[in-house]
């Protein structure tokens, strides 16, 4: 057990003077410009909580979080098990396994509003996959066809970030004892056995880790969508955030903030949600221990 | 490095489907990187002496040549140093606390430090702006280096914590006998043992720092450009693809340099404290 001292506080002080200047006062600010009409900062209008029953009502937020919540959803359900699968095949070749880390740690380092430009670049008539696809008879129009878009998008964002899931879900790998395995293959445990059994209850805390960077961040695409086809075609590609950017872009602060708010809240919500499972999961251990 | 077990049978054999799976990941990670590169060194507009389309190296000349652009990776730079400085700073001592005691409302904290790390910098955005401008922050890459703390302290805190949480506590104990007051210990003994751990964090810190664009976009509006914004000042309406490629290019070295430099650490499984 740890020693409790609240003296450790002082060593919180510099961290916690950070978060308080960049994190904590900026969020007071927007929850309080979000009961306002804004003009201008010096002419505030108190508005109570007409803009957020402004938005609730609207069609077009709903509409945006259902395809927010689409793409978060395709996005995890395409990288979680291509991830999981690429560290369980590097746990197999030990040459490989540094090289192949490195590899597809690479996209992670691109700055994010490049992603979208080195994307285009390489479907356009005559980019190397634009030009391929097109001999090949199946030409993309990432402009005009929503379903494309949509590919695109859900392709990118997997090319950008498979390799955390990868980096996580080996390093959980590499943290799973010899001796499950040689207990594993003593009782002749198949392959499936093996992942079901062993490999996936032991990688589940650093996977719920991925789950949850990974639900939020593509959640709250910005930079990569916006710079693909600016949220259309015809607001087919409208996530949340690009309703949040037209609205700062229009200078309808009060609204603005409201929307921030509840973008806010939702992301409590999951963190909230990733906190309560490894609570139980730890409560879990903790009974199979003692 | 802990070995990755694998059955004593299987070491032998070179399976065939692993290597297929892993060469079509290389063709798909690395395409985007080859058109970028091949674009790079293609003249994508018409100009004097050099027909569209030819392959030359006027896209770096005119990188080199072009003051806002070479004054855009120096203001990177210095905000991404920056920024792993004071994340290193601030994160350092409380990882310590975290990992050695226990007080009231840790956890708290701790899930105050998780919210800051996935609330999109969208939301905060605009008080940011309102906030750094009274503090006469904007256009400045101090300013940059300060609001990228708020998702990198979360993450130099967790990475640090555990491997501050490797140290047997002796170490510690040990030094304090010795007469150590705290930052000395820090300074002479907490810091060489877990020097892997400050790496891998710098590198988190720098490569997060050095990717994010919307904060970086907002508090420069007339000057201290990163390069991110130098790049998108170059996509107007018919922008120089080659010239941007160029500058994508060169903007992915220092990225590739550190994850040259934490290649072993990558696949060493430091467990994140949730």
């Amino acid at each position: 057990m740890k020693p409790h001292d609240n003296r450790a506080w002082l060593l919180m002080l510099p961290a916690g003077a950070i978060m308080l200047t960049v994190g904590v006062v900026p969020l007071v600010s927007v929850f309080n410009y979000s009961f306002h009409d804004i003009f201008t900062l010096q002419d505030l209008h108190w508005v109570g909580l007409d803009w957020y029953t402004e938005m609730i009502r609207s069609g077009r937020f709903w509409g945006s979080l259902a395809r927010s919540l689409l793409f978060s959803a395709l996005v995890l359900s395409v990288q979680l098990p291509l991830g999981i699968w690429i560290a369980l095949v590097l746990t197999k070749v030990p040459r490989l396994r540094t090289p192949v880390l490195m590899l597809v740690a690479l996209p992670l380092v691109v700055p994010w509003n490049m992603i979208p430009v080195m994307w285009l670049d390489l479907i356009s008539k005559t980019g190397l996959a634009g030009s391929t696809l097109a001999a090949l008879g199946l030409p993309l129009d990432a402009r005009f066809n929503a379903l494309h878009t949509w590919a695109v998008l859900v392709v990118m964002d997997t090319w950008h970030w498979l390799g955390l899931v990868v980096i996580l879900g080996f390093a959980g790998l590499s943290g799973i004892p010899n001796d499950y395995y040689r207990a594993a293959a003593v009782d002749g445990a198949s392959r499936i056995a093996v992942f079901r059994y062993i490999q996936l209850p032991k990688i589940s805390g650093i996977l719920s880790i991925a789950v949850l960077l990974r639900f939020v961040d593509s959640f709250m695409i910005y930079t990569e969508a916006f710079r693909i086809n600016a949220g259309g075609p015809h607001r087919a590609t409208t996530f949340l955030t690009l309703d949040l950017g037209e609205e700062i872009n229009s200078f309808t602060y009060g609204a603005a903030a409201a929307r921030s708010m509840i973008y806010f809240l939702l992301v409590i919500t999951a963190a909230w949600t990733f906190r309560t499972v490894m609570d139980r999961r730890r409560g879990a251990m903790q009974d199979i221990n003692s | 490095m802990s070995p990755v077990p694998v059955p004593a049978g299987e070491r032998t054999r070179t399976p065939v489907l692993p290597l297929l799976l892993l060469a079509a990941l290389g063709l798909f990670i690395l395409l985007p990187f080859a058109q970028s590169l091949i674009t790079s060194f293609v003249s994508t507009m018409a100009r004097d002496g050099i027909r569209e389309g030819d392959v030359s190296l006027i896209n770096f000349i005119n990188l080199v040549k072009t003051p806002a652009l070479r004054a855009s990776i120096l203001n990177s730079t210095f905000y991404v140093l920056l920024n792993v400085v004071l994340c290193l700073a601030a994160g350092l001592p409380a990882a310590y606390a975290y990992s050695r005691y226990s007080f009231t409302g840790d956890r708290h904290f701790f899930f105050m430090l998780l919210i800051f790390r996935v609330t999109p910098p969208v939301v905060l955005s605009l008080p940011i702006f309102i906030l750094f401008a009274h503090l006469n922050l904007v256009n400045t890459p101090v300013g940059i280096a300060l609001v990228h703390c708020l998702f990198n302290i979360p993450i130099a805190i967790w990475v640090l914590e555990s491997f501050i949480s490797a140290v047997p506590r002796e170490l510690d104990e040990t030094a304090f006998l010795d007469g150590y007051s705290l930052p000395r210990f820090f300074v002479r003994h907490l810091i060489p043992a877990i020097a892997p751990g400050i790496g891998v964090t710098a590198f988190f810190c720098f490569i997060f720092s050095w990717v994010e664009v919307v904060f970086a976009r907002i508090l420069t509006v007339t000057a201290g450009m990163p390069i991110t914004m130098a790049i998108n000042s170059l996509l107007g309406i018919r922008p120089d693809i080659g010239l941007v490629m160029a500058m994508n290019v060169v903007s992915l070295i220092p990225g590739l340099a550190m994850i040259y430099f934490v290649r072993h650490h990558l696949a060493r499984g430091f467990v994140i404290r949730t």
